[in-house]
């Protein structure tokens, strides 16, 4: 199949002008893409071997800011929290998302509503969602605190508290990618082949058998695929963090993102800062191919 | 019965958690100060339109509109042709050293390393190249971020479309790129409507590139207007809620509109 394809393909390719058509067609996409992204990253390589000052580089130190990097003890924390995050958030999305989806697998009135309304959350600017979040959040004018007070309570104290800030940008990031999740699993779901659910009936098997025996399995390769997609783009979250609390209080929700943007642009670290962000650029990669590697493993099974 | 309650209260649940915040960001933006801070009111009892006027009047907000219009038409438009034609070059031909898979697992890889890591250089870049603050450098910076995924995305769209159609317009005469524009193109036409649905909602919600290039009204975008008006130590929490709205509006109307592309755009690929 493969090496038919493959033929094919050559016989398009037919000759003269047309042999070069598919060069003309890559190089403006490529050549974007090498001169704004692929340069920087080469350039970013070059940066983080070395210190600078006012935005240009006053001497070599070779790799000696990835060294100070393991003993940066607010790198080290930074790291941790992003850890944290990512790991809770993203598995409360799957749970949710998959419980919802198993909840709307059957057509019923009402669904299309929820469906559309589900879309809000992801596709509202993340910056406007920190502030959706900082409304309900603040002591002084948060929704939390004007119902705490309409039920006879006293004011809420959330984001002046580093537990409760970092559970507080949790519930965000679960409020604004629990849909995704929804809708990937959904799709899933709806694509699964009906026989074996139709044999089980038949069977008489019951709901909780069906799930741990049929469903679950099935959806293991597409749940997956769900939960990479997100860890990824979790690692990287950095605009509802800057707005709901810049980090704070403390060090509580200072991801990796938020300080290495302030080692670069507020203590003017550049090199040292290259030198993060090129660590973390890695960390995600390597990530992300033993993900994809173990998503091979569980297709050939 | 049983069932059928149990399924109310779920998408009440659901409904009352999504939307629940939303309407508190909405009714605090016809809210006073006054109101909002000395009163804690659960709706607005003296609506008012002053917040909505201040930003437009006091806090340059037609500028930030303009601007993320222009940044986000011009860096989709042209990610969109340049992406549909490497696309279909890598879908359709066979290239040496197998340079037709490996490209798309290049622009994968990019895309997959969070944009935060090349941020610092991009900065560096584009102040060397004076195009810090400018239309231009956010143009060039998004159009490439929306390369990568259009490339990959727009592939497995053409992968889909039959080789024998374009065989077929070669064989009445038509030329092979004229085959590309007449034939795949328009068949491919959903496939690339989603695509370029899920281009604009990234690029019109960007916000660190934003927030590291651009420092005036002259180029700042919606996403980097509105947090300037956070951060401020007496939190203008009227101003910022209003501000919300109107940041939030043009996108959510957009994706409510293109609601059935989209979410063919989002949920692909994790499917396949």
């Amino acid at each position: 199949m493969q090496s038919g394809t493959q033929a094919r393909k050559y016989r398009l390719q037919g000759a003269g002008l047309d042999l070069a058509l598919p060069y003309l067609m890559l190089a403006p996409g490529l050549m974007i893409v090498l001169g704004v992204l692929v340069y920087p990253l080469l350039d970013g390589l070059k940066a983080s071997t070395r210190t600078y000052r006012y935005g240009s580089p006053i001497s070599d130190v070779g790799l000696q800011n990835y060294v100070h990097l393991w003993s940066d003890a607010q790198f080290l924390n930074s790291l941790w929290v992003t850890v944290k995050f990512v790991a809770l958030s993203v598995s409360i999305e799957a749970v949710l998302g998959f419980a919802l989806a198993l909840f709307c697998l059957r057509e019923f009135r009402g669904i299309r509503l929820l469906r559309t309304v589900l879309i809000i959350p992801m596709v509202i600017t993340p910056v406007v969602v920190a502030i959706v979040f900082r409304l309900i959040y603040a002591s002084d004018a948060g929704m939390l605190t004007a119902l705490s007070e309409a039920m006879g309570g006293g004011a809420m104290q959330i984001l002046g508290n580093p537990l409760n800030a970092f559970i507080g940008l949790v519930v965000l990031d679960v409020w604004e990618w629990t849909p995704l999740m929804f809708l990937i699993l959904l799709a899933g779901l709806q694509s699964l082949p009906q026989e074996p659910f139709e044999a089980a009936r038949v069977d008489g098997a019951g709901a909780w058998r069906v799930f741990a025996d049929l469903t679950f399995p099935m959806m293991r390769p597409v749940l997956a695929v769900a939960i990479v997609l997100r860890t990824i783009d979790a690692f990287g979250t950095f605009d509802q963090v800057f707005v709901l609390t810049r980090g704070g209080p403390g060090e509580a929700t200072r991801l990796v993102s938020i300080y290495g943007y302030d080692t670069a642009f507020k203590f003017q670290q550049t090199g040292y800062a290259a030198a993060l962000f090129v660590t973390i650029g890695l960390v995600v990669l390597a990530l992300a191919f033993s993900a994809i590697r173990l998503l091979r493993r569980i297709d050939a099974s | 019965m049983n069932a059928r309650l149990a399924r109310i209260c779920v998408m009440t649940g659901v409904l009352a958690v999504v939307l629940l915040p939303i309407y508190w960001l909405v009714s605090t933006s016809f809210k006073s100060n006054r109101e909002i801070t000395q009163e804690g009111t659960l709706y607005p009892h003296v609506p008012t339109l002053d917040n909505y006027v201040r930003l437009f009047t006091e806090k340059q907000f037609g500028s930030y509109l303009t601007n993320s219009l222009v940044v986000t038409f011009f860096s989709v438009a042209i990610a969109l042709v340049v992406g549909a034609m490497g696309a279909y070059a890598i879908a359709r031909f066979r290239l040496p050293f197998a340079m037709d898979r490996k490209v798309g697992l290049f622009l994968l890889t990019l895309r997959i390393i969070p944009p935060v890591v090349i941020l610092i250089p991009v900065y560096l870049l584009m102040l060397s190249l004076g195009l810090l603050d400018s239309w231009l450098g956010l143009i060039a910076t998004y159009t490439a971020f929306n390369v990568t995924f259009c490339v990959w995305m727009m592939e497995s769209f053409f992968r889909e479309i039959p080789v024998d159609l374009e065989e077929a317009a070669m064989v009445d005469g038509d030329s092979r790129f004229g085959a590309f524009r007449r034939i795949t193109l328009p068949l491919a036409a959903p496939g690339l409507a989603a695509t370029a649905i899920f281009a604009v909602l990234v690029t019109f919600n960007e916000f660190l590139f934003a927030l590291a290039l651009t420092a005036t009204p002259r180029a700042m975008t919606m996403p980097r207007g509105t947090a300037t008006l956070i951060g401020r130590i007496d939190t203008d929490w009227a101003s910022m809620a209003a501000a919300g709205v109107i940041g939030a509006l043009p996108i959510v109307l957009f994706a409510l509109l293109v609601q059935r592309h989209l979410v063919r755009g989002l949920t692909m690929g994790a499917v396949k």
